[in-house]
């Protein structure tokens, strides 16, 4: 009856985490254009705490996708919900993430040759696009696993 | 020449008269897994196709075969 349940408990908190982590990559790639169109203040406190919290909110999802989450679970529950499907997804979100992390490097190297790019926002648009990109690609994925199989 | 693999993982589970859920239970996976895995959208590694086989009381051969296409 215990092991049914953790099945249903896995399948349940799975799908939960699939479009989680889907809202999630729209959020956080949407959310760049508060710090783009944000007030300019190299150095400010404004723009340290912006810098500060995209930097918590990247970290935070780089390490729910890397871990699956739900912690707090037990560990059939989670190694059920980190299964051979879900390790292939993550997978392929990992791939994505690193060309799209190699596209948009290539991309802002291209641009330093008509205007000039400050390290820290080259490296928060290739980060975005990377983590956003994967972040995605695995929601989206897991997604339709559960819908479809 | 193209080759892909077919199983009988619904009809040997139909058989025996377990759910996906209950199959999950017993290998130890998620029942998207086994859905994946019966509609040919995933392919599972040689430890999964194991204890699909061992669950089910056959080979793996009886679940997975190679299609090939000319």
């Amino acid at each position: 009856m215990n092991d049914r349940s953790d099945v249903e408990t896995a399948e349940r908190l799975s799908s939960r985490r699939a479009s989680l982590l889907a809202a999630m990559a729209i959020l956080f790639l949407s959310g760049q254009a508060i710090y783009a169109l944000g007030p300019d203040d190299p150095g400010g406190t404004a723009d340290r705490l912006k810098v500060a919290a995209w930097l918590i909110w990247a970290l935070t999802l780089l390490f729910l996708l890397g871990s699956g989450g739900s912690l707090f679970r037990s560990r059939r529950v989670r190694a059920m919900m980190n299964d051979e499907t879900t390790r292939a997804h993550r997978g392929r979100a990992y791939a994505v993430g690193f060309w799209l992390a190699v596209g948009t490097s290539i991309g802002i190297y291209l641009l330093t040759a008509f205007d000039r790019v400050a390290p820290r926002e080259a490296i928060h648009v290739i980060l975005t696009a990377a983590i956003g990109g994967a972040l995605a690609t695995f929601g989206l994925l897991e997604r339709r696993a559960h819908r479809d199989g | 020449m193209a080759e892909g693999l077919s199983n009988r993982l619904c009809a040997l589970r139909a058989e025996r008269d377990l759910t996906q859920a209950a199959l999950a239970e017993k290998v130890g996976v998620s029942r998207k897994t086994i859905n994946t895995v019966e509609n040919g959208v995933f392919i599972p590694s040689t430890l999964l196709a194991l204890k699909l086989a061992r669950a089910l009381g056959c080979t793996v051969e009886a679940i997975f075969s190679l299609e090939t296409e000319d």
